[in-house]
């Protein structure tokens, strides 16, 4: 199996002397394409810093991150803007959406950044919604959808622009629970239908049982890795 | 196209600080065309205050003589510039006299004056002498005729049909000589120093007296485009000037105008600044708190793959619109202002001011170029003015900007 990420010798601290906090502390794991995989712990258990990391979004202190192969560190700025404009899709605990474009436009927008022409995004945009059963409702803004509405659109911006991988940093945690658990098995269809994968992270014990593999975090350091062979449907 | 639909929808995100801000820009825009319009008004007044009432557009007159005012420099024969002047299609109107300093006496008082003998005829054209006219009649062409400013006539106590004797001394004997004339008309242009030193009569007249032949110390002129009085491509500055002749616009005649001129453009300059400098400040303001207030969102366009160029655009772009739409409505809110105006004037009261009297109601007319010019120094500074914050939200750090909102 061929690795989408792969990371070594990972560290990044915080601050410095006594103040000092090593959120990512040598953490090393490889995730193949197509999986589904929850990072887990509790709260400052460094699952924001690890997908940031992953992302681009931020800088290690030492250790690699390679993703579909490129070294991460080893790109400028723009080039990294683009990475993560192809490759990488970003869902965000809340408000990912840019208030005042609807949701379709929302959807375009990144795939306007990759250039693809107008007629082609206008019907993934349709292609999209109708994946993450938005059908209809398009037209709307962030602000009249509800908060598991506005993550599906979320869900459609990160897919639109293909990506290698979608990073999700607590994507239920703003949902009530039975909305999060309807966002998670959303995500785990699109994962096993469109052969998406999916990294995302949260410490609701219920969304974690749908992933296939969890790792869990704790003070930095990887405390388990494990396959979840009765992950529920 | 998309991000120029988001950048025109945020503007309108807080719909009272787009307000507060347009006005700011909008306000600035009004003032500076309605100052510089009054500006221009008045230096326009000034100027044909200056040229309309005695001086002219331009003037010939024998080398040196605008120096002293030496009698002794005249043009003895002027017929050969008279008829380059009368076949000049540029030149509306031109008008000669004769110019000398004399003593000017009545029963009860003498007094200094500069007694111009003048072409009735061709002076009305030139001049605002028969206009200025309060009392009395013009001249008509008969020799003992003279006109005199209120302020000498007041001076001398005389009215229309006393006495006046003219002391002065031939030009070229320099033979004393003493004329008897009557006023027959007083004059009254505004300024002082005209109505209390100057004095008219026929130019055949003083001709005659001052013993000079055809002779006279001074052409002036009008021109069909006052607009083209100092431009050195006319024909009567390029053909006309010699050792002994010279030939000068307004603008070289009266050096403290044109330098006053370029004080008042200068003002305006430093004036608009100003302003601009203040409304930038405002622009600036209000475009960094709308930055602040979405950190986040352009934290997560970023983390999409927006790139730092693309975020700096669309603060531009926000910009940019705030410019626009001050200038239309500023521009509109002038136009309609300029209509009023242009009916009714500007009012300041009576004023005077480097020896021109000003109507109490000043004409402003707002020119195209106007509302051309400065909207574009607008939404060009309000753009500049914006590329600070511009710069500061394509700097925005993602994983940073994230973390604290959340
Ligand atoms: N910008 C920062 N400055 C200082 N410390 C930070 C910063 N971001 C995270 N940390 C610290 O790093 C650790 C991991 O944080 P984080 O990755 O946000 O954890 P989690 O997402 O699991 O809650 C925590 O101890 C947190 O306090
Ligand atoms: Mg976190």
């Amino acid at each position: 199996m061929s690795m989408v990420i792969e990371i070594e010798n990972l560290t990044r601290k915080y601050g410095k002397g006594i103040g000092e906090v090593v959120a990512i502390n040598e953490i090393s794991l490889n995730i193949e394409y197509g999986e589904f995989t929850a990072i887990i712990g509790p709260s400052g258990s460094g699952k924001s810093t690890l997908l940031n990391l992953i992302g681009g979004l931020d800088k290690s202190d030492s250790g690699s991150v390679l993703l579909a192969g490129r070294d991460i560190a080893k790109m400028s700025g723009s080039q990294m803007s683009d990475f993560r404009r192809d490759r990488i899709g970003f869902i965000f605990q809340a408000y990912n959406l840019i208030p005042v474009l609807s949701a379709e436009e929302n959807i375009e927008y990144i795939m306007l950044l990759q250039g693809i022409p107008s007629v082609k995004r206008k019907e993934r945009v349709q292609e999209m919604l109708f994946l993450v059963g938005l059908e209809g409702l398009g037209h709307r803004r962030p602000s009249e959808l509800s908060g598991g509405q506005q993550q599906r659109v979320a869900v459609a911006r990160a897919m639109a622009s293909k990506p290698e991988i979608i990073l999700a940093d607590e994507p239920t945690a703003n949902l009530d629970s039975k909305t999060g658990m309807a966002l998670l098995d959303m995500m785990r269809q699109l994962n096993e239908d469109q052969g998406v994968t999916f990294v995302f992270s949260t410490h609701d014990e219920m969304i974690m049982k749908r992933a296939r593999r969890l790792i869990h975090l704790r003070d930095g350091l990887v405390a388990l890795d494990e396959r979840n062979s009765n992950a529920t449907p | 196209m998309l991000m120029i639909r988001q950048a025109w929808r945020n503007i309108f995100r807080n719909i009272r600080r787009t307000v507060l801000t347009c006005t700011l820009i909008a306000s600035s825009l009004i003032v500076i065309i309605l100052v510089d319009t009054l500006i221009n008004s008045m230096t326009g007044l000034m100027v044909k205050g200056i040229t309309e009432t005695i001086e002219g557009e331009a003037q010939i007159y024998h080398s040196g003589f605008r120096d002293q005012y030496d009698p002794e420099l005249y043009i003895s024969d002027p017929k050969s510039i008279i008829s380059k002047l009368d076949s000049d299609d540029e030149i509306k109107t031109y008008a000669s006299r004769v110019i000398v300093p004399s003593m000017i006496g009545s029963s009860y008082n003498s007094d200094g004056v500069v007694l111009y003998g003048v072409d009735a005829e061709k002076e009305s054209n030139t001049s605002r002498l028969q206009s200025a006219i309060i009392e009395g009649d013009y001249l008509s062409g008969s020799d003992r005729e003279l006109l005199l400013g209120r302020l000498i006539a007041e001076k001398l106590e005389v009215g229309i049909g006393d006495r006046i004797v003219i002391t002065s001394s031939e030009i070229n004997t320099n033979q004393m000589i003493q004329e008897l004339f009557r006023v027959s008309g007083i004059v009254q242009f505004g300024p002082k120093e005209l109505d209390e030193g100057f004095a008219f009569i026929n130019l055949s007249t003083a001709q005659r007296i001052f013993n000079i032949g055809e002779g006279v110390h001074q052409i002036a002129i009008r021109f069909n485009n006052p607009e083209l009085a100092n431009s050195p491509d006319l024909d009567i500055y390029k053909t006309l000037p010699s050792d002994t002749l010279e030939v000068k616009g307004w603008l070289a005649l009266q050096p403290g105008l044109g330098a006053m001129l370029e004080m008042t453009g200068l003002s305006t300059l430093i004036m608009g600044t100003i302003l601009f400098i203040l409304a930038s400040l405002g622009v600036v303001n209000s475009i960094f708190m709308s930055i602040y207030e979405r950190t986040y969102e352009l934290a997560v366009s970023k983390a999409i793959g927006t790139r730092p160029s693309g975020i700096a655009s669309l603060v531009l772009l926000e910009g940019l619109f705030l410019a626009l739409i001050s200038c239309f409505f500023g521009i509109i809110i002038t136009f309609i202002l300029g209509i009023f105006l242009q009916e009714s004037g500007l009012s300041l009261g009576v004023m005077e001011f480097s020896g021109v009297a000003f109507p109490d109601n000043i004409p402003v007319k707002l020119t195209l170029d106007q509302y051309v010019n400065f909207p574009f120094y607008v939404v060009l500074l309000t753009l500049v003015a914006a590329i600070y914050p511009a710069i500061f939200a394509a700097r925005i750090v993602p994983a940073q900007a994230v973390q604290k909102a959340l």
